[in-house]
């Protein structure tokens, strides 16, 4: 059959060139941050899109320098810390929730899935002033305790959302083999839905590192500066007087590294997981 | 011993034995569910539903720093809103923000969608590339924006090098372009997210729907409106949900990093005037009572917007 002229450039031409335009628009500022930490300032203005005239790695070793200000050591310190700490008690908590929703029967399951699932319509920011009153009724508030408390609650819903809908795929037939071979529960989940659940498990760990190491707000308002993560270390660059954008771009590109890292090598894995979040709403 | 292996060897009589007593079982899955179950949601009461509650509260209080007297008003916090000049810019200026980022963001990133679920050549790079902003951290999204935008910027010397000087000005201090200069950055990042998750959605849709379209005459354009939207119908709308929630809230961290509301009120919006209230003025009554507006402004429009998607789905 042959396609008209008309067609071939609706079809085809005028989406390629759209396209191209929005990638060279992401790509474009990404490249420039990332010339520009190899540079000094009156280098970047004067060649922003070049590469640079020698790769100088003085703007990293300023950041990482123990003698600076806004020390990145520290705050990267800190932010594997809670990183780390959340994504462990998320896990902890939500496996097992997730387990007895998918497979433990009993007239509640349906209640606490309700439960979970309004946990969808609570953003974050909208209660961050209460949950910081709350944390300091606590003690526990400007340490990096509260927010290796909060990550894991505003993750729940989602984490056992994710991993249910694994855990409800696995066969009853092996369940119930394990259980004529005289395996207690805790063995069912350890040997057999523990393992058998693990690339949801991934996804679910994959997402809340992204949302954990990226989370900015109640970063910003839960801690102190000795506790702070190093994207509130980032943001607060720009509060130097005469900002200096090198050292700025060296910070944003050490603040993305770890993320970016996990997309290059789960790149599938982090659409499904984001696509089932949305359609779970 | 695999489990696989040792599934094949169940056989279902050996299965109803199982059944032994239902008020056992009933009760045993009771308490084991409850075990299982109970520290995830204590947490969850405590650091996500807790809060909420308490922010109803705090919003019919007059309380002004933490240790400042706390007085019950009633719903007067509310009511003072109304007539609160800040307020009212924060709520235009909002309402531009969803005006332009909503079919900003949705349209578009729908159209990439599709064109990439056709599975054209490169689909797999542009798709990579389109997600690379989503991975970005709201700090480092805001520095670089920041950097672009300063007045000796990347911005100002192309439009410089390519003879458009008249156009550079201090993007982010200058009233006219403050607002418009936050908000691309959510179309720069969002844009991305939504072409990529409409990728997934329309990738579901069966090639063969669209070749019968093709020989009636019936071109991509054609066929992504009238063929594929009726189809995902139901996930536009979620998307259209979850892109006007984060532009109520999530979108505050932008106008923190870059603009701080200024220059005077022009880029204030309503999550950041929510922000400046609550930890810069301190007026924690006050501030709540805008959290709750926000709140139920965004369950009410979720429902009328996915009530319209999912009646003319059917």
């Amino acid at each position: 059959m042959k396609r008209k002229f008309g067609d071939v450039v609706v079809d085809t031409v005028v989406p390629y060139m759209v396209a191209t335009l929005y990638a060279l628009l992401i790509l474009v500022p990404i490249f420039f941050v990332f010339v520009s930490s190899f540079k000094q300032n009156a280098e970047i203005f004067s060649r922003p899109l070049d590469f640079p005239v020698k790769w100088d790695l003085t703007n990293y070793s300023k950041l990482l320098s123990p003698k600076f200000k806004f020390n990145f050591g520290i705050a990267i310190e800190n932010s594997i810390i809670i990183t780390v700490g959340a994504e462990l008690l998320t896990i902890i908590l939500a496996f097992p929730a997730a387990y007895a929703i998918a497979r433990v029967k009993t007239r509640f399951s349906p209640v606490f899935e309700t439960i979970f699932g309004f946990g969808f319509l609570i953003p974050t920011f909208t209660i961050m002033l209460p949950t910081f009153l709350l944390m300091a009724n606590l003690g526990i508030l400007y340490s990096r305790v509260s927010l290796i408390l909060f990550y894991p609650a505003a993750r729940l819903p989602i984490s056992v959302m994710i991993m249910a809908s694994f855990l409800r795929q696995i066969s009853s037939e092996i369940e119930n083999s394990a259980i004529l071979d005289g395996a207690n529960t805790f063995q069912r989940i350890i040997y057999i839905f523990l393992p058998l659940s693990a690339p949801g498990i991934v996804t679910v760990i994959i997402l809340n590192f992204i949302f954990i190491w990226n989370e900015f707000f109640l970063a910003l308002i839960l801690l102190n500066t000795q506790n702070r993560t190093i994207q509130i270390a980032l943001s607060t660059l720009r509060s130097i007087q005469k900002i200096d954008y090198g050292m700025m771009a060296a910070g944003i590109l050490l603040s993305v590294l770890p993320v970016l890292v996990l997309f290059v090598i789960f790149q599938e894995k982090i659409v499904q997981g984001m696509m089932a979040g949305a359609i779970k709403e | 011993m695999t489990p696989q292996n040792q599934a094949v060897l169940v056989n279902n009589k050996e299965n109803n034995k199982l059944n032994f007593s239902r008020l056992f079982i009933d009760r045993r899955n009771t308490l084991l569910f409850l075990l299982l179950v109970l520290p995830a949601i204590i947490l969850y009461a405590i650091f996500m539903l807790y809060p909420l509650v308490n922010m109803f509260r705090i919003s019919l209080f007059d309380w002004n720093g933490i240790l400042g007297k706390k007085t019950f008003i009633g719903i007067a916090n509310f009511i003072d809103l109304f007539s609160n000049r800040s307020f009212k810019i924060a709520a235009m200026n909002t309402l531009r923000v969803v005006l332009v980022a909503l079919p900003g963001v949705i349209l578009p990133a729908y159209m990439f969608g599709f064109f990439l679920s056709l599975r054209p050549r490169g689909f797999r790079i542009f798709r990579a590339i389109f997600f690379l902003p989503v991975m970005i951290s709201a700090a480092a999204q805001g520095m670089i924006f920041l950097i672009i935008y300063s007045p000796g910027g990347i911005l100002n010397t192309l439009l410089t090098q390519i003879g458009l000087d008249p156009f550079t000005r201090i993007w982010l201090a200058d009233p006219k372009t403050a607002l418009a200069a936050v908000i691309s950055v959510d179309l720069w990042a969002d844009i991305g997210l939504h072409s990529v998750l409409f990728f997934a959605a329309c990738s579901n849709i069966s090639f063969e729907l669209y070749e019968a379209a093709r020989i009636d005459g019936a071109n991509n354009w054609d066929i992504m409106w009238k063929i594929a939207l009726p189809i995902i119908k139901d996930y536009f709308g979620i998307s259209i949900v979850l892109h006007l929630l984060w532009l109520l809230l999530g979108s505050a961290q932008n106008v923190l990093l870059l603009t701080k509301g200024g220059p005077g009120s022009y880029t204030l919006t309503l999550g950041y005037y929510l922000y400046e209230l609550a930890f810069v003025n301190n007026r924690m009554g006050y501030s709540q009572a805008i959290g709750v507006l926000i709140f139920i402004i965004g369950i009410l429009c979720m429902i009328v917007i996915r009530k319209l998607t999912r009646q003319k789905s059917n």
